[in-house]
């Protein structure tokens, strides 16, 4: 890992579970790793990402991980970036990969499977789950429906232990 | 083991914007007020629990 300002107390170096080929429905089995310096050549704008991702990864106080699947741990289904504040876990970042973003996205559930690796760690330092991140205005009503993530004002939305235990249950459950 | 599917019309995003000073505190509170809450419903549980006859 890096060493960065608000690090990351407890190692979690790999967590598993799916997602799902939108067309065969398959669900693969997925891990979840701190993102290397050897990854950012694949994660750039010209490869069809939309945030700067090698920017992110080199701010001190940000932690990112990216998600692959189990099989194929090369090509990157999707990334997080975040940081851990005094009580909860702020989400800055999750981004799909460019192949899994709109009508022809290839799998489904990485945003999802990301979240709950959010609440996940929010657990794992004793905040009880608690997770935070800035929503697009666009996306208030999904996140509220799926994730069962709060309004808190100014388009901040708060995951609260009893949503992430119920997104811990669909992803960890295992 | 179940899984939130996003429709396929939609992407989930989540846009980066930093956390300001005045937000973080509202957020603290927000918490705190939501941990008293949970105890204090848990507390009544456990009262209702002990008083109703077995």
């Amino acid at each position: 890992m890096k060493a960065k300002d608000h690090h990351i107390e407890i190692e979690i170096d790999k967590l598993t579970r799916s997602i799902e080929n939108v067309i065969t429905s398959d669900s693969f089995p997925t891990e979840i790793t701190i993102l290397e310096n050897s990854d950012l050549e694949l994660i750039s704008k010209k490869h069809g990402w939309r945030f700067d991702w090698k920017a992110e990864f080199r701010l001190p106080d940000r932690d990112v991980y990216k998600l692959t699947i189990r099989d194929n741990l090369s090509v990157i289904q999707g990334l997080i970036s975040i940081t851990e504040k005094a009580d909860h876990v702020y989400i800055h970042l999750i981004e799909s990969a460019p192949f899994n973003i709109g009508k022809q996205k290839v799998y489904l559930g990485v945003p999802g499977n990301l979240f709950a690796f959010a609440c996940k760690l929010s657990f794992h330092r004793g905040d009880e789950g608690y997770v935070s991140f800035a929503s697009k205005s666009n996306l208030i009503e999904h996140y509220s429906k799926t994730l069962g993530a709060k309004l808190f004002g100014n388009q901040l939305m708060i995951i609260d232990t009893i949503a992430a235990s119920r997104l811990i249950n669909k992803y960890f459950n295992d | 083991m179940g899984l939130i599917r996003e429709p396929m019309d939609i992407d989930f995003v989540v846009d980066p914007r930093p956390l300001s000073k005045e937000d973080q505190l509202k957020i603290s509170e927000f918490i705190k007020a939501d941990k008293k809450r949970r105890k204090g419903l848990l507390r009544k549980k456990k009262q209702l629990r002990t008083t109703i006859p077995g």
